[in-house]
């Protein structure tokens, strides 16, 4: 187990090395120039050279990849935004527990609802319940949680004056303000991810739900509720956590949109302002630590099997 | 007869009754919180960044030496007639001195590390030198020579030459704002919040990163009695839809901080929310197809007068600008009324290339230029500005066509376009809007002199960049207007750029807000030094 723990994370390193170069090639790639961009129309030469020189611009790619990188494993300084000129790790942790926040709630949102529709489908496969239970799952798939983001924040305020946007309070601050705050975009969020974890539960419980030991619970007399509930349901989690560590990066994805729309001041908005302001650094750096954090919490769902299903061992 | 004089007192009362409500209503009241939802500024130090959220929010905070009026003092929201603020008068001892007095007693905010101490001119002197070693601006006072803090009161500047723009510059809250040296000494720069310490009529109070931002009413501020509101509420919201919400939510008072909807936003509003203010006002902006002048075929004038006779303006007004759009839009934006030659004053002959639709004309201009058939031409533009900016690209691209001028369409994301197209780094044609400046300078030197940025269709025409020198050089009002007017002549005929109806922003607050005004630029400060609320 040690040793696979240890693989993995040796592993991660060429992973993360090749995530910083494209992300830094990228970049460079998009169209446009962030010292133009930065003094929009009024790209007067020496105004434009001074920029360049001050944000270090004028030096080839490679030093600029070096310095970046080497900051980052030498001195764990990620760098300085250029527009706001700010160092980008005090912003990202600053703003990283909104993100968090927001995709732990729309995860509890989306399992809660995901399972609990699955399960039911399953159970009474072919029935009416598991008919209305898939079309849920599949209008859940194919509404936009933008688009769902947008008509929850406008439609109030045009019929009843009302809308649900606050100004963002911490959840240190007054918890239960910031959860009355957060529960909104949670479940916009929530409900059109709920629809991949119950299609995944039903197929996942179906297929379990026929397998000999469960026949064998059903012939030893045990209700349905203990059969479906302690038997089956663990068993069947598994391609659903493995559905939602995939999911992750889309978590924080899709917090770019919400974070904007519900007013939340988390890591999506930083990340996307940076992009659209070609701001380099921020973008390479965030991209590198939410890669890092998805490798690390793609190993953790990889050890969480074996909690869920005993057979499974770490070989070699 | 005493009865006449009796009926006389009665109607003067009834009168008196029936104003009375009005003017007791538009008298400033003190207190109360504005709240305004809008973006959030990218940098707080007005000198590091110059989008017009910083120079907003810094507008709030800092004092300049002359500005422009507002409220009250304001003739119309683009009258850029200079006024004093921290100076309070000044003289030009010769065309390139010009001397400041600066008024005495006027105090910085009361924080460390100032601690509320005098402005000076050394002051004044310190904040023009960093606004033309650091800002983005910069360019707009190369002309300056020397500044000299003559004595604790007094500031003199020297120019290389004489400069008509400069006192505007100056005037301009995007340009150099006053601020204490000991601030940057202590900070390094003024991108923080407690950093942010002017003479200005507010001051930060709290900063949420990402939530709000919250002015307070600077208590020592010299215009005594005023501001009038306590505090001053920015809500952060990124999105529009949002934005829009909340004011209609009655969350916020503003939905901007300049109060801007567009036509569309504004009659969807008022349907909902039939109690808000709105006024519309065409702001100093232009809409333009520019070319390269430089190249076949638009080096050929018959070619450019053809595009510009293609042009179906008044169709575009009605059918997509609700008919509040300005037709005659030219070398100088309609807001600039005092210095724009309306076309109705111009030879008609020429004035027909700036607002005319005659696509028969312009057919026949093409065949004479040797396209009897038009040809084919990319067109690159953003189509990521809003509304009704894709509608407009098709119009143009269809009225076009009609004189056998095909479209290549070539969208382009708003960084590229902001770092190519529209510094005119393209080929063929673009289509898009314009904002140089709230001077005249802007619009012409900027726009027509060769290597300048703004110059997009590559103008270089000998006979009128002296034009465009002498009504810089000329400090006459009366007459640098005249100079501008003749360049407005000579311009007429030329089409190198072809303008496009321009259109209004719709100028929105509650109900409660009283005496805002609108002033083009990014004077934020200054407009709600004059805003009360009567709730």
């Amino acid at each position: 187990m040690k040793r696979y723990v240890f693989r993995r994370l040796a592993l991660a390193v060429p992973t993360l090395l090749l995530v910083s170069v494209i992300v830094f090639a990228l970049m460079r790639f998009m169209p446009g120039d962030v010292v133009i961009r930065m003094v929009e129309g009024h790209a007067y030469a020496p105004t434009v050279d001074a920029l360049r020189q001050e944000l270090g611009l004028d030096r080839p790619a490679y030093v600029q990849y070096l310095e970046w990188v080497g900051g980052i494993v030498l001195r764990g300084d990620f760098g300085n935004s250029y527009w706001t000129r700010q160092p980008i790790w005090d912003e990202f942790a600053r703003r990283f527990p909104v993100t968090l926040e927001l995709a732990v709630l729309t995860i509890l949102v989306s399992v809660v609802i995901g399972i609990m529709v699955g399960v039911v489908s399953a159970v009474r496969q072919d029935s009416v319940s598991d008919y209305v239970c898939r079309v849920f799952a599949i209008l859940a798939l194919s509404v936009p949680y933008f688009g769902l983001a947008v008509l929850v924040v406008v439609l109030p305020a045009i019929y009843f004056k009302w809308t649900p946007l606050w100004t963002y309070v911490t959840f240190t601050t007054s918890p239960l303000q910031n959860l009355s705050i957060m529960i909104v975009p949670a479940l916009v969020f929530g409900v059109t991810r709920a629809g991949p974890v119950m299609r995944i539960m039903r197929s996942a419980l179906l297929e379990v739900l026929r397998q000999d030991y469960i026949r064998t619970a059903w012939s030893k007399g045990l209700p349905e509720r203990v059969i479906v509930l302690r038997h089956a349901l663990k068993n069947a989690m598994i391609p659903v956590i493995s559905l939602i560590g995939l999911q992750m990066p889309l978590y924080i994805g899709g917090s770019v949109i919400i974070e904007a729309i519900f007013r939340l001041p988390g890591v999506g908005l930083f990340f996307f302002e940076a992009l659209t302001r070609l701001d380099y650094p921020v973008v390479q750096s965030v991209n590198l630590i939410i890669a890092a954090m998805v490798v690390g919490l793609n190993l953790a769902i990889d050890l969480s099997y074996a909690f869920l299903d005993p057979r499974i061992r770490y070989g070699r | 007869m005493t009865r006449h004089l009796a009926l006389a007192a009665a109607s003067v009362l009834v009168l008196g009754l029936a104003l009375a409500p009005d003017t007791l209503a538009q008298q400033p009241k003190r207190g109360g919180v504005l709240r305004i939802a809008d973006r959030e500024a990218p940098n707080l130090d007005p000198n590091l960044n110059i989008s017009f959220l910083t120079q907003s929010w810094s507008n709030m905070i800092y004092s300049q030496l002359v500005r422009f009026p507002h409220g009250p003092e304001q003739k119309n929201h683009s009258d850029f007639s200079v006024v004093p603020d921290l100076a309070e008068k000044w003289e030009h001892k010769s065309p390139t001195v010009i001397e400041f007095t600066l008024r005495k007693g006027v105090k910085f905010h009361p924080k460390p590390p100032v601690n509320g101490r005098e402005v000076t001119a050394e002051d004044a002197k310190y904040s023009i030198e960093r606004f033309r070693a650091r800002s983005a601006f910069r360019a707009r006072f190369d002309v300056v020579q020397s500044i000299d803090a003559i004595d604790r009161y007094t500031l003199r500047v020297t120019l290389k030459e004489p400069f008509a723009p400069f006192l505007n510059h100056l005037a301009a809250s995007t340009f150099v704002p006053i601020l204490p040296r000991e601030v940057e000494e202590k900070f390094k720069d003024f991108n923080r919040p407690e950093a942010m310490i002017g003479s200005g009529p507010f001051m930060v109070k709290s900063y949420q990163k990402g939530a709000q931002i919250v002015f307070e009413r600077n208590p020592d501020y010299y215009v005594k009695g005023q501001p009038y509101l306590d505090a001053v509420i920015i809500e952060i919201t990124p999105d529009a839809a949002a934005r829009l919400s909340m004011l209609r939510a009655g969350k916020v008072d503003m939905g901007h901080m300049w109060g801007f909807l567009s036509a569309e936003e504004a009659s969807s509003l008022k349907q909902t929310n039939p109690e808000m203010v709105i006024t519309p006002a065409m702001t100093v902006a232009s809409s333009v197809i520019y070319f390269r002048t430089d190249q076949p075929p638009f080096n050929d004038v018959r070619v450019r007068r053809a595009m510009s006779l293609a042009i179906d303006r008044k169709s575009w007004n009605d059918a997509i600008l609700y008919g509040e759009g300005c037709i005659d839009v030219g070398p100088v934006p309609c807001a600039l009324t005092d210095w724009k030659l309306p076309a109705t004053q111009m030879d008609p002959g020429k004035a027909k290339y700036l607002v005319a639709y005659d696509p028969q004309e312009a057919k026949r201009l093409l065949a004479e230029a040797g396209f009897p058939n038009g040809f084919t031409v990319p067109m690159h533009h953003n189509p990521g500005y809003t509304t009704p900016w894709r509608t407009i690209y098709d119009l143009a691209a269809d009225n076009l066509a009609k004189i056998g001028v095909n479209v290549d369409f070539k969208p382009e994301e708003y960084g590229k376009y902001i770092s190519t197209t529209y510094l005119g780094k393209f080929e063929g044609m673009a289509l898009g809007p314009q904002g140089n400046g709230f001077e005249i300078d802007d619009w012409l030197f900027s726009g027509f002199y060769p290597e300048q940025p703004h110059n997009r269709s590559h103008v270089a025409d000998a006979e009128l960049n002296k034009m465009l020198l002498a009504q810089r050089r000329e400090l006459d009002p009366k007459k640098r207007q005249a100079i501008v007017h003749d360049i407005q002549r000579y311009l007429a005929d030329k089409a190198y750029y072809v303008y496009l109806p321009t259109w209004p922003w719709h100028i929105t607050h509650a109900p409660v807000v009283k005496g805002f005004k609108h002033h083009d630029g990014f004077s934020l400060g200054y407009r709600l030094m004059f805003t009360w609320l009567e709730r």
